[in-house]
């Protein structure tokens, strides 16, 4: 049986790249025909398809590395950069609604009363559910950080307590933020501040929900014996993740809900 | 109602926990497993479940793209409205 005189990962031929990309494809017309024509299907099906890929897809990047040893360090170093990268391209994302937020808060224009928070809005109180969202996202950074430890102490018991009491904090900032969007006194139709305030702050709970089950399958990982003390690049990937999730956070409390009140 | 929400996460805790401690380590015959030299590729080297789940994806998926360009070129031309 030949082998690879190489430490690099020649990936077997996958269908999940095609699956997706078909997946992208039925959700952006999907959206398209569901706005002309008030159909779902395509969307609905095309959210289906990205579900099965991602799942699909990264089941087989956990055999690649777990059972089948390709993650040697330099293709480790490679996930790495990676997911560096990936996170980089997020930072952007979010800098763009920064960029809309700062461009119509910090020069009001006489439409919007010539003042910021705009006239008619009754903006949240930053010192009620806002910071204690932060207290939770801020515990929870402790908590990631000591699961970390935890896995490279061996400490297999306090990895799953950690670990846990994060997803957790996750859960529980996402559920007071879906009480904080019912109660809300404005809606994304309220102009420029709505719209503003809940597409930030709406792809930020995305974000936190994606962050969530990425440490959610940690989570079963680890229960599962998948990570030792010196390898255990999946969960520091999560844990990259969860602490930009918390940051952007710490950017929208301090710009949105708390300058911007 | 939020002693409820705070009460199932305190539950769901002690049963993932609890169960996590009787979770013998499976990974060397999942090593075993997968590194078989039978020519599978990874996707399908699982076993049966696995061939179910890639037809179905696949199966959606030209199914989809079909489904996709008939809408799109049904959306091409304009409905009559009467």
């Amino acid at each position: 049986m030949a082998h690879q005189a190489h430490p690099y990962h020649m990936v077997d031929p996958s269908p999940w790249p095609l699956t997706g990309a078909v997946a992208a494809l039925l959700m952006t017309s999907g959206l398209a025909i569901w706005f002309h024509f008030h159909s779902t299907i395509l969307m609905l099906l095309g959210t289906v398809l990205l579900v099965l890929t991602i799942c699909q897809w990264w089941r087989d990047v956990v055999r690649e590395g777990t059972f089948q040893g390709h993650h040697t360090p330099p293709a480790q170093k490679g996930l790495r950069y990676g997911m560096i990268l990936f996170i980089t391209s997020e930072v952007l994302f979010f800098a763009g609604f920064f960029w809309a937020f700062y461009h119509s808060s910090l020069a009001p224009t006489p439409e919007l009363g010539g003042f910021w928070p705009p006239a008619g809005i009754t903006p949240l109180d930053p010192f009620e559910v806002p910071l204690l969202n932060t207290a939770v996202l801020l515990a929870s950074g402790v908590t990631v950080t000591w699961a970390h430890h935890s896995i490279m102490e061996g400490d297999r018991k306090q990895a799953i307590h950690s670990l846990t009491l994060t997803i957790l904090l996750g859960g529980y900032f996402t559920f007071l933020q879906a009480l904080e969007y019912y109660e809300a006194p404005f809606t994304i139709a309220d102009g420029v501040y709505g719209a503003t305030f809940f597409v930030a702050t709406g792809f930020h709970g995305l974000h936190v929900i994606i962050g969530s089950t990425f440490l959610a399958v940690c989570l079963h990982r680890q229960i599962r014996h998948h990570f030792t003390s010196t390898h255990h690049f999946g969960f520091e990937a999560a844990a990259w993740y969860w602490h930009f999730v918390d940051v952007v956070w710490l950017f929208l409390y301090i710009s949105i809900y708390w300058w911007g009140s | 109602m939020y002693r409820h929400v705070f009460a199932l996460q305190q539950v769901a805790r002690r049963t993932i926990t609890s169960s996590a401690r009787r979770e013998r380590n499976r990974v060397p015959e999942k090593q075993k497993l997968f590194q078989e030299d039978n020519g599978l590729p990874v996707h399908l080297k699982g076993g049966a479940t696995d061939a179910l789940l890639y037809r179905a994806t696949m199966g959606l998926t030209v199914f989809g793209t079909g489904y996709v360009l008939y809408e799109l070129w049904k959306a091409s031309f304009p409905q009559k409205k009467d």
